[in-house]
């Protein structure tokens, strides 16, 4: 934020900016147990493709079989439901890749503008808001699902640059979100404030000495000034220690020190953003997060898998090429994997006055990917596996659709959330309305 | 209609509205006068006044203080007091009832018996936090990049490219280099702009799935001079990618992110902003890297790119040539954390009161400036990767820091508490930093900057001398001065005095002076009524404001340094379009449009500031010129005489008067009753002195289809009688006058040192007037002369002998 935009806001909000860093939405321990029960909502996004036969059941409805991909996520084959011929419809400007990617949340074209893909047409940014952005938005707009955050957007191993392709979150059109990659960043935003307040009343004795030593070689005209000076700096005193929102409900995670935002820490990284992602969903700072690994042409290489090709390069080979098929398939399953380790969390997270519940019984996990398949480009059969709860789904499933415009899934999205929208992103592509998934 | 407040329109009256009237007969002897007068004074004054003229709610509120002089006071008393009878009294009675007034609270001489002046407590203004702040961080570490006024001509160095680029530019691509005077480009598929600097054309695609380079690229380096503190908003206007650092380091490296980062652009909203807070007076890097992907021919786009600002004051434009250069600055930290305004109830900016919002600011700035520090601290700290002695090496600049922001080395005492024992109980060295930072610069050893010594004279002496010329901590070489025992006598000081002048940052803060006493800060809506002044644009306001600047720049900081030369100068400067619009020769001798050059105006018609249209128009109506608005600005700023408030608000409607009226004879109609009179009698010939100028600040001769009479009668500070015909009369006036002299003085006082002349001694006012005039009105030596006689209170002022420092408008 710059500087203007923040004083901005923190004029909007009413608060001081020395007032912020302690109050501002740190939950307090005293989480009432809710009206209506928590919901939340993550997007995890993985590049390039899938491979079909190794990622789509076979079989339709509650009676089915997980694939290879699919296989780290045996044990929640009961909360799961793979969407099967969704499309991403969205035509106009830009390439696959790049209406795959911005499209894919927004579900409405991408403005004019200097990006030239490999084919097509140049292009900018998508002209519309993003589906977790507005579901953040909606949430954010009422007291009782408000959070500091309202929404964080994750990412691992995002190229530092900006364009439509590494971009899946837009607050609006023309507007998109940057997924923060390192994970120190992410830790100084959600919890820097915290040890602003910690080192600030580590410093308040040696100051209150300093004011106690100048008081008393000054002038007794002066002294008054310094007396006024002496009980601010006691209120601000009781303001840190007494004022509301003191206690976090978890402490931040310890993170490991000096991992840096590079190709092959990409394992460990994923890990960290997981455990940040989970430990701010505890402290109630935000209901929305996407979790984006790398970026639409996404060219990582999986040392850590033994695979020393790119991904990107890897999802143009031929389905003839037995060895690339291979590595997608173990891609691909690693990207399950980390899924997986996202779940279990949740999972294993009691939900905070939840009466016995879990935290995933209260959060929807979407996973998504910009391309049906790597080699083809082809915006139809999206993957899009949902896993959790929280939204009224009937889970256990897997259901097949014929080519339906992925914006329709958006709707039923909102509609889980409380938000009854009548379209989403562009609006000839929501007639039939919201999917239905409960 | 009048655009200003109506408050000011009947221009306030010098004093109080008390009465008096003096007269001659003195029967009485003074002793005996004054006994009487107290009579009087509680019998018929004290009601409305007060028992010592303090004022009395709901009846006269304000306090009898004032500059008239004893008979002045006596007349007025006889003619218009008491006020539900006026003219009851005797002029024997009013002029007793005169003297006890003047001589019990009235007169100046009273006010500093009844409230001796000292020199108070106070903390850092804002001006003085932010430079002090800007400078502290460039204390901690060398400048990356070469200082000083650069050869270069004006304008941005510039690099091109024959493929689009971003990150890394290959110098094995440049197709051209130069100079750009704007960075405002427009580059067409076969336009002889392309040819020039042997661009590629557009329609190369790239191969299928490659990322082979093509269209093209550039960037542009140097600095931008920001005239004046605040807000600067900067306009990327391009279809195309650009990376632009502004005030930052074009290096991943050094912690600082591009300003803007514009990768996709779109063609139906190609303007990309941002806002910077910059401190006036200085120059601040700026780097552009701009890349055009490449198209298909015949692509409706064309690839262009223009950078414009809006500074404070001004309208959005292209960055004038002048403000740019092809040299290299290193950053400068400019905190954004804004500050509850400075006390500015007795006329200047001085920080003496503490408040929950003050704290509050002084909390988050502190915040504000650890972070910058803490991104950049291996740095800041001489840390090399991997190095095994960053424990001691974070310790050592730790406690730097805390010596740096005391602007003293600290005590054995302090060294523990503030800075060891931080270390000690913090969970980690970073943390351990963060905290002695935070400490320091929440400290009354960093906030204030009148604490008794707490190591020796000297370095107090510095700690004064720098934030007298500067507004900020002395540099290295000052404070060298105090610590090895050369900054005692007042030779020594006024040397340090007189090379601290010739720094930037004192021309930074004497700019603001001047634009305090100009009241430039409050004269801002020029606009004008179209259909009169059709040419009168935004772009001829900014003119004329830089044009303003750059006549005080030059004539302080000029070799004479000759306050006359404000006053009674016969030339402007101005550009070309200022020329056209005011009818003066053509500037000859620029490089660019928007650069300035003196020129004469013709004989008798201008004089200095009083004469500088942007004054001028500023102090009119939308259609008319205001006498009033003229009138009360000579008396405060160039005569200096107090003014109060209006007695009766009146508005200045043109409707009322009969058609055919110049703007004299309203004025002088509006302004006739005895009320009034008591200040518009010195308000109204001044401003008449200026009929000769338009609502634009152009001359001319005739009003409503009449002569413009310009002359009056002036009654001076001892009521004695002079004649003005015009501007250059005032101007002369005022040179003459002690006490305009005075005024001038004690408004520069105020502005170098924040404390009131009197602290340091009864007469220091007088003793600066007498070596101001000795030295020929030379402003530098009166700046050199107070801000020693503040950083060596007692010593008595001498003409210094500055050399003039080398200088560039």
């Amino acid at each position: 934020m710059t500087p203007l935009l923040r004083r901005e806001f923190l004029r909007q909000a009413g608060l001081s900016a020395a007032v912020l860093p302690f109050i501002s939405g740190l939950p307090s321990l005293a989480l009432a147990a809710p009206a209506r029960p928590r919901q939340r909502l993550i997007v995890v996004f993985s590049p390039n493709g899938t491979i079909p036969p190794a990622f789509w059941p076979d079989q339709v409805g509650r009676d089915f079989q997980l694939k290879e991909i699919l296989s780290p996520l045996t044990p929640y084959r009961d909360r799961l439901l793979t969407l099967q011929g969704l499309s991403n419809k969205v035509r106009g400007d830009g390439d696959g890749h790049m209406r795959g990617m911005s499209c894919l949340l927004t579900g409405i074209e991408l403005l004019p503008g200097n990006i030239m893909g490999g084919s097509g047409v140049p292009a900018g940014w998508a002209s519309g808001i993003s589906i977790d952005q507005e579901i953040k938005t909606f949430f954010q707009s009422q007291a009782s699902t408000r959070t500091r955050f309202g929404s964080l957007e994750f990412g691992v191993g995002v190229q530092d640059r900006a364009d439509p392709w590494t971009r899946m979150s837009y607050a609006g059109s023309g507007q998109p979100v940057a997924p923060i990659s390192d994970p120190y960043q992410m830790h100084a935003k959600l919890y820097g404030q915290m040890k602003d307040r910690e080192n600030l009343r580590s410093v308040l004795d040696p100051l209150k000495a300093d004011l106690a030593k100048v008081r008393s070689i000054i002038s007794a005209e002066d002294r008054r000034t310094l007396e006024q000076h002496e009980v601010l700096v006691r209120q601000l005193e009781r303001e840190i220690t007494q004022g509301p929102g003191q206690t976090l409900r978890v402490t931040p995670p310890d993170l490991e020190r000096g991992i840096a935002d590079q190709n092959d820490n990409v394992p460990r990284l994923s890990r960290m953003q997981i455990d940040l992602l989970v430990n701010s969903f505890v402290n109630d700072m935000a209901r929305v997060a996407t979790l984006q690994y790398t970026k639409s042409v996404g060219g990582a290489r999986m040392n850590w898998l033994d695979i020393t090709d790119g991904h990107h390069g890897l999802s143009h080979e031929p389905d003839t090429d037995e060895a690339a098929q291979k590595k997608l398939i173990k891609i691909n399953t690693w990207f399950a994997g980390e899924v997986r380790y996202l779940a279990d969390k949740l999972a294993a997270t009691p939900e905070p006055g939840g009466e016995g519940t879990s935290m995933l019984d209260h959060t929807l996990i979407v996973w998504t990917n910009e391309l049906g398949k790597g080699n083809s480009h082809t915006l139809d059969n999206i993957p899009f596996v949902l896993l959790g709860g929280g939204f009224g789904f009937e889970m256990g499933r897997a259901l097949k659709f014929d080519k339906v415009p992925h914006n329709r899934l958006h709707l039923a999205l909102a509609h889980g959330a409380g938000h009854r929208l009548e379209t989403f992103g562009k609006r000839d592509l929501c007639s039939g309305g919201p999917l239905a998934l409960s | 209609m009048p655009r200003i407040p109506s408050f000011l329109l009947l221009a306030a009256a010098p004093l109080t509205g008390a009465a008096l009237l003096g007269l001659a007969a003195c029967t009485l002897e003074p002793t005996a006068k004054i006994t009487s007068g107290e009579h009087l004074y509680r019998q018929k004054c004290a009601d409305c006044h007060g028992a010592r003229g303090e004022g009395v709610a709901d009846k006269y509120k304000e306090s009898l203080v004032g500059d008239w002089s004893l008979p002045r006071l006596a007349r007025y008393i006889e003619k218009n007091m008491p006020d539900d009878h006026p003219g009851t009294l005797a002029p024997r009675e009013s002029e007793a009832v005169a003297a006890y007034v003047f001589e019990t609270f009235y007169s100046p001489a009273a006010q500093a018996r009844l409230h001796p002046a000292r020199v108070e407590l106070a903390h850092l203004t804002n001006r003085q936090y932010a430079v002090t702040v800007a400078d502290l961080i460039r204390s901690l570490a060398p400048p990356t990049a070469e200082e000083g006024p650069s050869d270069a001509p004006p304008g941005l160095t510039a690099t091109y490219f024959s493929v689009a680029q971003r990150g890394r530019f290959d110098p094995a691509k440049v197709t051209h280099r130069g100079t750009a005077a704007a960075v405002d480009f427009v580059f067409p598929e076969n336009g002889e702009l392309r040819a020039r600097l042997a661009l590629p054309p557009l329609d190369r695609p790239p191969t299928p799935n490659s990322r082979e380079p093509a269209g093209f690229s550039a960037q542009w380096r140097g600095t931008v001079f920001a005239d004046e503190t605040g807000d600067h908003e900067f306009i990327i206007r391009t279809p195309n990618s650009v990376r632009v650092w502004i005030n930052a380091e074009p290096d991943l490296r050094s912690g600082s992110e591009p300003t803007l980062d514009i990768n996709v652009s779109t063609p139906k909203d190609p303007d990309h902003r941002v806002t910077l807070r910059l401190l006036g007076g200085r120059a601040y890097p700026i780097a552009i890297d701009y890349w055009a992907l490449p198209e298909k021919t015949g692509s409706p786009v064309v690839p262009a790119i223009a950078l414009r600002w809006k500074p404070p004051h001004g309208s959005e434009r292209p960055i004038p040539t002048r403000n740019l250069s092809g040299g290299q600055a290193t950053p400068t930290f400019v905190v954004s954390t804004r500050f509850p305004a400075d006390d500015s109830s007795q006329g200047y900016e001085r920080s003496i009161s503490v408040s929950k919002a003050w704290d509050e600011a002084t909390t988050s700035a502190a915040f504000e400036i650890v972070n910058h520090v803490i991104k950049r601290l291996d740095r800041l700290a001489g840390i090399r990767p991997n190095d095994p002695a960053r424990a001691q090496k974070l310790a050592a600049f730790a406690e730097k820091f805390a010596g740096a922001a005391f602007r003293r080395p600290l005590t054995p005492e302090e060294t523990q508490r503030n800075v060891t024992d931080l270390l000690r109980d913090a969970p980690d060295a970073e943390t351990g930093v963060r905290r002695v930072m935070l400490l320091a610069l929440k400290s009354p050893h960093f906030i204030y900057t009148e604490l008794p010594a707490r190591e020796s004279d000297a370095t107090r002496t510095a700690t004064r001398l720098a934030l007298a010329l500067w507004d900020s901590a002395p540099d290295a070489e000052l404070a060298r001065a105090a610590t090895t025992g050369r900054l005692r006598t007042r030779e020594e000081v006024s040397a340090q005095a007189a090379r601290l002048l010739s720094d930037p940052r004192a021309r930074a803060k004497v700019r603001e002076f001047f634009q305090h006493w100009l009241q430039l800060r409050y004269l801002e809506d020029l606009g004008k009524d179209t259909q009169l002044f059709p040419d009168f644009t935004p772009a001829i306001i900014d003119d004329l404001r830089a044009s303003l600047g750059v006549f005080v720049d030059t004539a302080v900081w000029s070799e004479r340094s000759d306050f006359r030369e404000l006053l009674r100068a016969d030339y402007l400067f101005a550009n070309a379009r200022l020329a056209k619009f005011y009818g003066l020769p053509a500037p000859t001798g620029v490089a660019t449009p928007d650069e300035f050059a003196r020129i004469t105006a013709p004989a008798g018609q201008r004089s200095g500031v009083l004469t500088h249209p942007y004054l001028l128009a500023a102090l009119s109506y939308k259609a008319t010129s205001s006498p009033i608005h003229r009138g009360v600005f000579l008396t405060r700023s160039i005569v200096g005489r107090a003014l109060k408030p209006p007695p009766e608000a009146q508005a200045f409607d043109e409707t009322s008067f009969e058609h055919g009226m110049t703007m004299r004879e309203k004025v002088t109609k509006l302004t006739r009753s005895e009320n009034c009179q008591g200040c518009h009698a010195v308000i109204n010939p001044l401003g008449f002195s200026l009929e000769n100028f338009d609502a634009v600040g152009r001359y001319r001769t005739e009003d409503a289809g009449r002569a413009i009479d310009a002359a009056s009668d002036y009654a001076d500070d001892d009521h004695a009688s002079v004649r003005l015909a015009g501007a250059r009369d005032v101007a002369e006036f005022a040179i003459a006058s002690e006490h305009a002299n005075r005024a001038f003085i004690e408004q520069l006082f105020h502005h170098l040192i924040k404390q009131s002349p009197r602290a340091y001694g009864p007469d220091t006012l007088a003793r600066l007037r007498d070596s101001f005039i000795a030295s020929g009105y030379n402003l530098r030596s009166l700046m050199a002369d107070i801000a020693t006689l503040a950083a060596l209170p007692g010593t008595a002022p001498t003409t210094l002998a500055v050399t003039s420092p080398p200088h560039s408008p």
